[in-house]
């Protein structure tokens, strides 16, 4: 096997990991900061992608697309916070069944608002070559956008006042509430950050994957198998379960068919699953 | 008669719906039929989630994967064997049901016994079923006359025959329906039985408390695996019928839509309530055919969507749910004889002969020692290499500030902690890799600082499940748990709810679940604690009757109760071994004192 073929699966998995990464973030910092797993969180990438769609279309440049898109998101993930998810704090699976239902109806909204197939917008055409093989700019560039991510959480969490008061409620929640910090306010927060995350990823990803009402399903499945092979420790465990799955399901992709890979990949989370049954994180003394 | 009739609900009112369901089905309109018989079906399916979720505890979103494996399965035998044996039931429900049961069963082995957490779980049922639809879409297969032809479906299967013979018809619509109504009621009613067995109630007190159903030495994961299998055979058979009815089967079987709509039947109904499913699939089943464009046509998944958030967080009991809180208004309190309890009083020569009959069924008492135990939590150690032992003849105190390690050293000797150096000894036994229940099993018998009592099942129950768990036989446990009501003074209270009960009696009644146990070790940690004067003499009295029996262990805060144990006590300091004598050297003692006071060098 030649070097350069090799370097090619590499850079491309490590893109495809990257991009697992990118898609799962929103989803990691709602379940780590509020205790919620957010089933409709592939369904909130699907509004981001439509609503950087919709901005193109009336004339917005790229570039200012993607902000609409967060902002977007974020209005409507607070909005569901107030209306929905703040009515069943403490019910995990209430809350998983309550924005399962949402999926759907964002996914049927979508279907009746766009129709089941929209048009993509072109990938910026640069490309750079490695032996004989070409790679597309766009996709490498991912790898660079997901550590930038991850550095922005990481510094929102531990470099200001709301990431500060949201690791304290999610850590003693009664304690954090008796020195006066309004953790349903922070929760909105958190809960529009996640959403605008979701929505980042799927207007940053739409050259990449174009907008269909059901692309939420497909980034939502991995992601959920990500945060919770993650555990505990949301935003490390996460970085690496996203490399280790994603990476490792996109070599296996290369090397055989694509299923192969979602075998693969939902085998190596059964295995994970089984040898820590908490979470790769559940025994790290790390907080973040 | 009233309370007969809410006792037996889930028998009477699916009998009733049965005969009336019978009743109909030969003047029913022919298409009408037809579709409620899917809604049966649905029904049927709903059940299947109800046992694992209601039932045991774990929201599985594998349910359709079964049902659709199970109507897979059960369709391939029914085309290959229909056109000689006629009969198409007796191939395919049996074997949809076994082959739904077998993928239970290996999902169910990854999750049940890797101890997997309840999201982990529910997350990963998830993604199986979506899995399966992505890989159905392009999976081709012939088997014999079947062609399973990826998203193009599986069709010819034939309908509900029952009659022999190649020359056998297929049932119309009418009798149809008639036939799935039998064996679904067959299906309810075993299921019924199933959950109100010995095997139901131990899955009822793993889903209240996973970790007491363990103390008191089940084997929950075997239980669990077990429920699950049912439940997938349930499944399975399920989407046989959903096959034979259909005539066609393919991937959208695994879609999410269809999985949406197991939880909402359930929820509609009423968790936990077997019956209450089948009542959501008809009130969905029939809004959707007299309201909207049938099952799948309209804005179908817009409408469920919706339901399933109010229902989430405005009916979460459901029909049946919010029937019965309606009705046992009108019913007569059994908890209020919880505000008549009268003291607990220890009669010893009771206790001794409980105490003498545990000993000659399980044995004489065996010794509990630790050789350099070690647990570690990140940066705490909890248990520093602690070497300690324990034997019969005088109660045993460990004492110690807030932090010392006490009730760690206990959850370790347990098995709830697993230790990462040392050894924990039952006599010469090493157990310390040994799971819970086992210890249980040798001998081991524990009260947690929280009184663990299971809630919502009745004092009796409780001391029931806790004496079946050593006896495995039905008498011999209503002997012993009754003896052990009678010994705690509450028969007036037998049938209260244990969540009813105040603090102080929840710990009498978790120290009577251990005694049910006949342990050969206890340990007891805080059991004085939430107990009043009179209670904390009784409770003197008791440990040391149980140490002229049994190897006893107590940790505790109460240094007045530890006193008039007049036993051997262990002083613990930031993990480890500090100081060890009778209570009087110890007051003595300038070091105990100041690690207690906050004062010198020792802190």
């Amino acid at each position: 096997m030649e070097l350069d073929f090799l370097a090619t699966v590499l850079l491309s998995s490590l893109s495809s990991a990257s991009i697992l990464l990118i898609a799962t973030l929103g989803l990691a910092v709602v379940y780590g900061l509020m205790g919620v797993i957010n089933l409709a969180h592939g369904e909130f990438i699907m509004v981001g992608a439509y609503s950087a769609l919709t901005a193109t279309q009336i004339g917005l440049p790229f570039l200012l697309a993607i902000p609409f898109a967060v902002v977007t998101t974020m209005i409507i993930g607070a909005v569901v916070e107030l209306l929905i998810i703040r009515k069943l704090y403490g019910r995990l699976f209430d809350t998983m069944l309550a924005t399962w239902g949402l999926g759907m109806v964002f996914n049927q909204v979508a279907i009746l608002l766009f129709g089941t197939v929209s048009p993509g917008i072109g990938m910026p055409q640069w490309s750079f070559k490695v032996g004989d093989y070409s790679l597309a700019v766009y996709p490498i560039l991912m790898i660079f956008v997901a550590a930038v991510m991850l550095a922005f959480i990481y510094l929102l969490m531990t470099h200001t006042v709301y990431g500060m008061k949201a690791r304290a409620s999610i850590q003693q929640p009664q304690m954090a509430q008796a020195i006066g910090i309004d953790s349903s306010r922070v929760n909105t927060m958190t809960f529009a950050i996640g959403s605008g995350l979701a929505g980042l990823a799927g207007a940053i990803l739409l050259p990449i994957i174009p907008a269909t009402p059901s692309m939420g399903l497909f980034f939502a499945v991995k992601g959920f198998l990500t945060v919770v092979v993650a555990g505990p420790v949301t935003l490390t465990g996460s970085a690496l379960a996203a490399l280790g799955l994603g990476g490792g399901a996109s070599v296996t992709a290369s090397f055989m068919t694509s299923v192969v890979g979602d075998v693969f990949f939902f085998l190596v989370t059964a295995i994970l699953l089984w040898l820590y049954p908490m979470g790769i994180s559940a025994k790290w003394r790390r907080k973040l | 008669m009233f309370e007969k009739l809410h006792k037996n609900a889930g028998l009477i009112f699916p009998a009733l719906a049965t005969i009336i369901a019978l009743a109909l089905s030969g003047t029913l309109n022919p298409y009408l039929a037809f579709v409620a018989t899917s809604w049966v079906i649905f029904g049927l399916l709903g059940l299947s989630l109800d046992v694992i979720w209601g039932r045991g505890g774990l929201l599985s979103l594998a349910q359709t994967a079964f049902y659709g494996l199970g109507g897979y399965f059960g369709a391939v035998i029914a085309i290959n064997l229909a056109p000689s044996s006629g009969m198409t039931l007796i191939w395919a429900l049996p074997s949809a049901a076994v082959f739904g049961a077998l993928i239970a069963v290996a999902l169910g082995y990854v999750i049940f016994y890797s101890r997997m957490g309840e999201l982990q779980s529910t997350i990963l049922s998830y993604t199986f079923t979506l899995l399966l639809w992505s890989v159905t879409q392009t999976f081709k297969l012939d088997v014999g006359e079947a062609r399973i032809g990826g998203d193009n479906g599986l069709s010819n299967i034939p309908g509900i025959i029952l009659g022999f013979g190649s020359e056998a018809k297929k049932l119309g619509p009418n009798e149809a329906f008639a036939t799935v109504v039998v064996v679904t009621a067959a299906v309810y009613f075993f299921t019924r039985w199933l959950m109100r067995s010995n095997f139901g109630k131990i899955v009822d007190c793993i889903r209240i408390d996973i970790e007491k159903t363990e103390l008191l030495g089940y084997d929950i994961r075997k239980y669990q695996l077990l429920n699950f299998a049912y439940s997938g055979a349930v499944a399975g058979l399920s989407g046989a019928l959903f096959a034979l009815w259909a005539n066609y089967l393919n991937p959208s079987i695994f879609s999410v839509q269809e999985a949406l709509l197991v939880p909402i039947y359930v929820l509609v109904g009423g968790l936990g309530t077997l019956a209450g499913p089948f009542l959501g699939a008809l009130i969905i089943g029939g809004l959707s055919f007299w309201l909207g464009g049938g099952a799948a046509g309209g804005q179908t998944t817009l409408i469920l969507g919706t339901t399933l958030i109010l229902l989430v967080m405005f009916l979460h009991n459901g029909f049946l749910g919010a029937l019965d809180t309606l009705w046992k208004k009108f019913l007569a309190d059994p908890n209020d004889a919880a505000r008549s309890a009268g003291a607990v009083k220890i009669d010893t020569e009771v206790l001794d002969s409980i105490l003498e009959e545990a000993a000659a069924q399980a044995g004489p008492a065996k010794n509990l020692s630790t050789d350099e135990a070690f647990k570690r939590f990140g940066g705490v150690i909890p248990v520093n290499k602690v070497s300690l032992d324990f034997a019969s003849g005088r109660p045993y105190s460990l004492i110690g500030p807030n932090g010392a390690g006490k009730s760690s050293f206990l959850k370790t000797c347990v098995g709830i902690y697993r230790p990462e150096g040392g050894k924990i000894l039952l006599d010469k036994d090493d157990i310390t890799k040994t799971a819970i229940f086992e210890r249980v099993h040798k001998g081991m018998g524990v009260k947690n600082q929280k009184p663990q009592v299971f809630g919502e099942n009745t004092v009796m129950e409780n001391l029931w499940i806790a004496a079946f768990a050593r006896t495995r036989d039905t008498v011999q446990a209503d002997k012993t748990a009754t003896r052990i009501l009678g010994m705690l003074g509450m028969e007036e209270q037998k049938s209260v709810q244990a969540s009813a009960l105040s603090h102080g009696q929840q710990q009498w009644l978790d120290i009577g679940m251990v005694l049910c146990l006949a342990p050969r070790v206890v340990l007891l940690d805080e059991p004085a604690a939430g107990m009043t004067n009179e209670e904390t003499r009784e409770l003197s009295l008791l440990v040391r009757t149980l140490a002229k029996h049994t190897t006893v262990v107590v940790v505790e805060h109460d240094m007045e109760f530890v006193r008039t144990l007049e036993g051997h006590v262990t002083v613990l300091h930031q993990g480890e071994f500090f100081a060890e004598g009778d209570i009087e050297t110890l007051r003595a003692n300038d070091a105990v004192l100041d690690i207690y006071l906050g004062r010198g060098e020792h802190v």
